[in-house]
């Protein structure tokens, strides 16, 4: 498998463990999409954005000597995203709707974020 | 009293030196949303959100505020930009390929804020590098908004702001 074909098996292997899940897109740190599983959205522009988030993110991590970047969120009235932090290299993005349960969300994101910053390297 | 700080924007294709133009200046530690490249463009690592530095110019304090180099951030060129006094557009002296791209930029920032702006032709230390006055004449702009500096080299660069103070507190005085 090549590396795309294993990160795209964990953004299917993802949606299938969270129904609530309505869209993923996997980047590079610096902003390039790699994998995604979206409808109606650009995914380079998804992409781009994912890593300002990250890159922010992990700035504001450092002020404040609050350890190593875990994840960041940007809440809407119809849905969140989650930007996860997937190894030096990668960024993890995950759209929910409303009502979504958030606390699976980030149990079975987390794990995949840890296996994409393992294929990643 | 104390005096409003100035925000400036600093902004410019990748690898034209606008981190390290914020760093050399910075008084204060700065921000900087470095991340590896994932693709050659030069160097290690880019700037995916903004850099953030300070300091104080003959009293004056400057709030910098770095944008990324890359198209694909072209929204952080908007968020950074708002509420912006002026704006330096850095370019590489050696890489004139990339001047269609800063003079978009350019293009994309002052049609939406008209704000003060210099353009800053950087590493002016290499043998082989557009002049100021070259770079002037392919933007169609007066020789004074266009200026020489090499980015690590902290004299240049304050060359360089106090070029663009100037403008602003021109246009300032036109105003009233």
């Amino acid at each position: 498998m090549t590396r795309q074909e294993e990160i795209q098996a964990l953004i299917d292997k993802l949606r299938s463990l969270v129904p609530d899940i309505i869209g993923v897109l996997v980047g590079s740190s610096d902003g390039l999409a790699i994998a995604q599983s979206l409808s109606n959205i650009d995914g380079n522009r998804v992409a781009a954005m994912a890593a300002t988030a990250l890159g922010l993110g992990r700035r504001i991590v450092e002020s404040l000597n609050a350890g190593t970047f875990s994840e960041t969120s940007v809440t809407g009235s119809e849905g969140q995203i989650f930007v996860y932090n997937a190894g030096t290299k990668g960024v993890l993005a995950v759209m929910v709707g409303k009502n979504a349960n958030i606390g699976l969300v980030h149990l079975e994101a987390r794990d995949i974020a840890k296996a994409i910053a393992g294929v990643l390297g | 009293m104390t005096i409003k700080p100035l925000k400036l924007i600093i902004s410019g294709p990748v690898g034209a030196g606008k981190t390290t133009f914020i760093s050399t200046l910075s008084q204060t530690s700065t921000v900087n949303t470095d991340e590896l490249a994932s693709e050659d463009i030069g160097k290690a690592t880019t700037t995916v959100a903004m850099d953030f530095g300070t300091l104080d110019l003959d009293g004056i304090p400057l709030y910098l505020f770095g944008t990324p180099g890359q198209e694909r951030f072209d929204f952080m060129w908007e968020i950074l930009c708002d509420g912006a006094l002026g704006m330096i557009v850095l370019v590489a002296g050696n890489v004139p390929k990339d001047f269609p791209y800063a003079k978009k930029i350019l293009d994309f920032v002052t049609s939406r804020i008209p704000i003060p702006f210099i353009v800053a032709v950087t590493r002016q230390d290499l043998p082989r590098v557009w002049e100021p006055e070259e770079v002037a004449d392919y933007f169609g702009l007066d020789q004074e908004q266009v200026i020489g500096l090499v980015a690590t080299n902290k004299d240049s660069n304050i060359t360089a702001l106090t070029a663009l103070i100037s403008l602003i507190e021109r246009d300032l005085s036109d105003q009233t």
